[in-house]
């Protein structure tokens, strides 16, 4: 087959933003006279995603048709179940329907792990994890009764909703529904399209400049320094110039993705879809519990209701632990374990999640001294920024274990 | 506050952007380098100066002469062609074109920038026989050094014969030229079809774009080794004697392959030939072979750019370390061959000026380390340059034949070894 494929990859590169705005035009213009063109957006977004899977991805596209015919089969059967009348509502139904759930995703994860050349076939697709995310939430929020209907096309569109596709920010269904289901006034409207540039220029700084600048313009200078430096070192390889790939690779990471989430968010108030954001200012955390409450925020509040309150909750019904402190551990620990491995099953984003766990703990007993002894510890100016400077490092080292440079450097595989 | 009003708050400054955007992309900016600048960029082997145009042609305008070649040229000991022709102050000075993997067809398009400057003056090409491989250029390495600029120059001065239909199917197998005004233009011309006015339009709109890119930016993050220069020119003697060379030569090759007994620089010995690596490329190398490649082709390709220019050219042939050939297994005969082969295609073609080293990888410090030359290498290198830059600028034409694209050219093997210093039989054999 030699037929040439335009292939786009969601806000890869400029030129990119002049198609998805003149596409996006007559949205706009709808949504300003209180019109949501509803098939027109779904033309839209299948165009988009069509071309995010086609050509030399098309492994790629096959892989998320089955996906969600798989995902949408659990879904509407374990809804079906759960909205009958007088329905048992047995615990492990509700478990095998989120095992089923995530079996696509844990799946990707291990095969994605295998040595490169072992795994015959193209695995997974662009934004697996963030379609499974979506989907995990709205069988728990089924189980709860929160959710008592699911409308397909709806349901379809939250999970491939197209700004969002690839790497959030994670949505929730009934929030979705709600904005997706009206059009806004002309002046609320006008405010979001005033956000939606916002967003985008400020996105545009985030992603093509400064992630750019740190990324593509620094990082890869000082990696071959560190690793130079590092080898004629010899023993552990450490030298000043991996406190450099640090803070370089934490302010790329950080300007990346935000830039890119920024994209999302700016793309989905040009629909009059709100989005949630998901980075707000987390280099000024006082503390790790704060950062988490600021990056990444979507995905974190995710872990925080699916898994840790959900674990909190089973183990305070079956009286799993004596004390509180104990379990919010506990906690903890499943919690950053969790997201270690779905980062991927390799060392250090395991050790990444259990040095957050960890870093989490340690600030919750410091809390509780700090709340003892209220009046021998002074809290001033000074404190409060020593705090955001300690966060900032601890933060910052967690992300050079996250990078896989510490593989690289040590065993020379990242 | 009107609805209205609102609205072009928000979207006026948008608009504003893009028309300054605009201007800024389209309009034919001019600016010149400054001297430290150019000599800065001559010598930093930096891919954005490779691929741009500006900086080039202002060098050789200033007597900068461009060294087409590979990774040596980063071999910078005292006795590197750089640093001996500012010490001496030579009538020359080298522009250092290429790196590690930038093989022919990487280097062709790279000179598309420059042809009104290079027109009846002079160029040193030093061939590395290491691109002569089964598969030719490297699509990875193509990609760090392809210049969308030059190649959008090129199809606009392509004309439908057997090298630009050539080249430009070439350039566009390459994996790095994706979907795009370049890549559909490419494949015209590699079909001999013509390009429309349209096609032509958005070629020089985008030439343009990428011309102000280069403009703006390329000198932007050049690798600075001018300190470096200046550094080793101490080294080298006041007043110019071959012989005084050969004994920094010696001195500073001894001093710095001292670690192994393969005559290999003490850091890259280090870094890059740890234990493990070294035992594993033991016998490796037994089944290499440059005799049949696509680089052949490839190379025809600077060969005909070069006629076209009328530059008088000289060629490096480099050898290898015969200590790491004999470890390795690389097969001398082999290269030989196809040395030979690459001989015959100059010479048949009225290329003269030959520097054939390759038999010299043996003598004492004539290696910096592998398949690299440095310190006595690179003396002879200069044995060379010296006289071949003394010749007056003149029109030399050449007698080019398509017959060196052909797979059967590539893929051919025995040819004759030829007798370089009789010249007259050179020619037409």
């Amino acid at each position: 087959m030699n037929f040439n494929f335009i292939n786009l990859q969601p806000y890869s590169n400029p030129q990119y933003f002049i198609y998805l705005l003149i596409a996006l035009i007559p949205m706009v213009i709808g949504l300003y006279f209180g019109k949501r063109l509803k098939i027109y957006e779904a033309i839209f977004s299948l165009v988009f995603i069509f071309l995010i899977f086609d050509g030399t991805h098309w492994q790629q596209g096959v892989n998320i048709i089955l996906y969600l015919i798989y995902e949408f089969i659990i879904t509407f059967v374990y809804l079906r179940y759960r909205t009958k009348k007088n329905s048992p509502n047995k615990t492990w139904i509700f478990c095998l329907a989120v095992i089923l759930a995530i079996l696509p995703l844990t799946a990707v994860k291990v095969l994605t792990a295998m040595p490169v050349g072992t795994v015959p076939f193209v695995v997974g697709f662009l934004g697996i994890s963030y379609i499974t995310f979506k989907n995990v939430q709205v069988i728990m929020e089924t189980r709860d009764g929160a959710i008592k209907e699911i409308d397909p096309g709806t349901y379809a569109r939250f999970l491939l909703f197209f700004p969002t596709i690839s790497s959030g920010p994670i949505d929730r269904y009934r929030r979705f529904k709600k904005d997706f289901d009206k059009a806004p006034s002309r002046e609320d409207y006008i405010t979001d399209l005033q956000y939606a540039v916002r967003y985008l220029f400020q996105g545009f700084l985030y992603k093509f400049i400064l992630g750019w600048f740190f990324g593509t313009y620094w990082l890869p200078k000082i990696t071959q320094a560190a690793l130079t430096v590092g080898n004629a070192n010899g023993g552990l390889k450490l030298s000043w110039w991996v406190l450099a790939y640090m803070y370089c690779y934490s302010m790329y990471l950080f300007f990346d993705f935000a830039g890119y989430s920024l994209f999302a968010v700016s793309i989905s108030y040009f629909m009059g879809i709100h989005t949630p954001m998901n980075f707000n200012m987390p280099f000024i955390s006082k503390n790790i519990k704060d950062f988490w409450n600021r990056w990444h925020m979507t995905l974190s509040f995710w872990f925080r209701d699916y898994i840790y309150m959900r674990f909190t909750f089973f183990a305070m019904k079956k009286k799993l632990f004596k004390s509180r402190i104990r379990l919010s551990q506990v906690s903890y620990f499943l919690l950053f374990l969790i997201m270690g491995f779905w980062h991927g099953l390799t060392w250090y984003y395991i050790v990444y999640g259990l040095y957050h766990a960890m870093a989490i703990c340690i600030n919750d007993s410091w809390l509780r001294f700090k709340r003892k002894h209220k009046k021998q510890i002074p809290s001033n100016k000074f404190t409060k920024w020593l705090a955001i400077f300690i966060t900032f490092n601890v933060v910052c080292f967690s992300f050079l274990i996250f990078s896989g440079f510490l593989s690289q450097l040590w065993f020379g595989w990242q | 506050m009107s609805n209205k009003r609102r609205l072009w708050q928000i979207f006026g400054p948008v608009i504003c952007a893009f028309i300054l955007l605009l201007v800024v992309f389209l309009f034919p900016w001019e600016r010149t380098f400054s001297k430290t600048s150019i000599f800065q960029a001559a010598n930093s082997q930096t891919t954005t100066v490779f691929k741009g145009v500006k900086m080039k042609q202002e060098a050789y305008d200033d007597g900068y002469v461009p060294f087409y070649g590979s990774s040596e040229l980063s071999r910078m000991d005292p006795l590197h062609p750089s640093v001996i022709a500012d010490k001496y102050d030579r009538n020359y000075r080298p522009f250092l074109l290429g790196g590690p993997g930038s093989q022919s067809l990487s280097q062709f398009v790279g000179m598309q920038g420059t042809s009104k400057q290079l027109k009846d003056k002079k160029a040193v090409v030093i061939i590395s026989p290491q691109w002569f491989t089964k598969e030719g250029q490297d699509p990875q390495a193509f990609d760090l050094y392809y210049s969308p600029l030059q190649t959008a120059m090129f199809l606009l001065n392509a004309k439908d014969n057997v090298a630009d239909r050539y080249a430009a199917k070439r350039i566009a197998s390459m994996p790095t030229v994706k979907n795009g005004i370049i890549k559909s233009c490419l494949k015209k011309v590699a079909a001999g079809k013509k390009l429309s006015g349209w096609d032509r339009f958005v070629l020089q709109n985008r030439m343009r774009m990428l011309a102000n890119e280069d403009n703006f930016f390329s000198s932007f993050q050049m690798r600075d080794r001018v300190d470096k220069i200046h550094q080793k020119e101490k080294l080298l003697p006041d007043t110019y004697s071959e012989a005084a060379l050969h004994k920094v030569a010696d001195e500073q090759a001894e001093m710095h392959t001292n670690s192994n007994n393969l005559g290999i620089d003490n850091t890259f010995y280090r870094t890059r030939l740890p234990k493990k690596v070294l035992k594993k490329l033991k016998g490796s190398q037994r089944h290499f072979n440059y005799v049949k490649s696509p680089e052949y082709a490839d190379f025809q390709l600077m060969l005909n750019q070069f006629a076209k220019q009328h530059t008088n050219v000289l060629f490096i042939i480099p050898p290898i370390n015969a200590k790491w050939a004999k470890y390795t297994g690389l097969s001398q005969k082999m290269y030989q061959e196809s040395v030979a082969k690459m001989e015959k295609q100059l010479t048949s073609q009225g290329f003269e000026n030959i520097a054939d080293l390759s038999k010299d990888g043996g003598k004492k410090y004539f290696m910096e380390d592998t398949i690299h030359l440095g310190w006595n290498g690179w003396v002879a290198v200069d044995n060379a340059v010296k006289p071949f830059m003394s010749q007056p600028n003149r029109r030399y034409t050449y007698d080019i034949d398509n017959y060196y694209y052909s797979e059967k050219w590539q893929n051919k093997t025995d040819v004759k070894p030829l007798n370089l210093s009789n010249k007259d039989s050179l020619k037409k054999k």
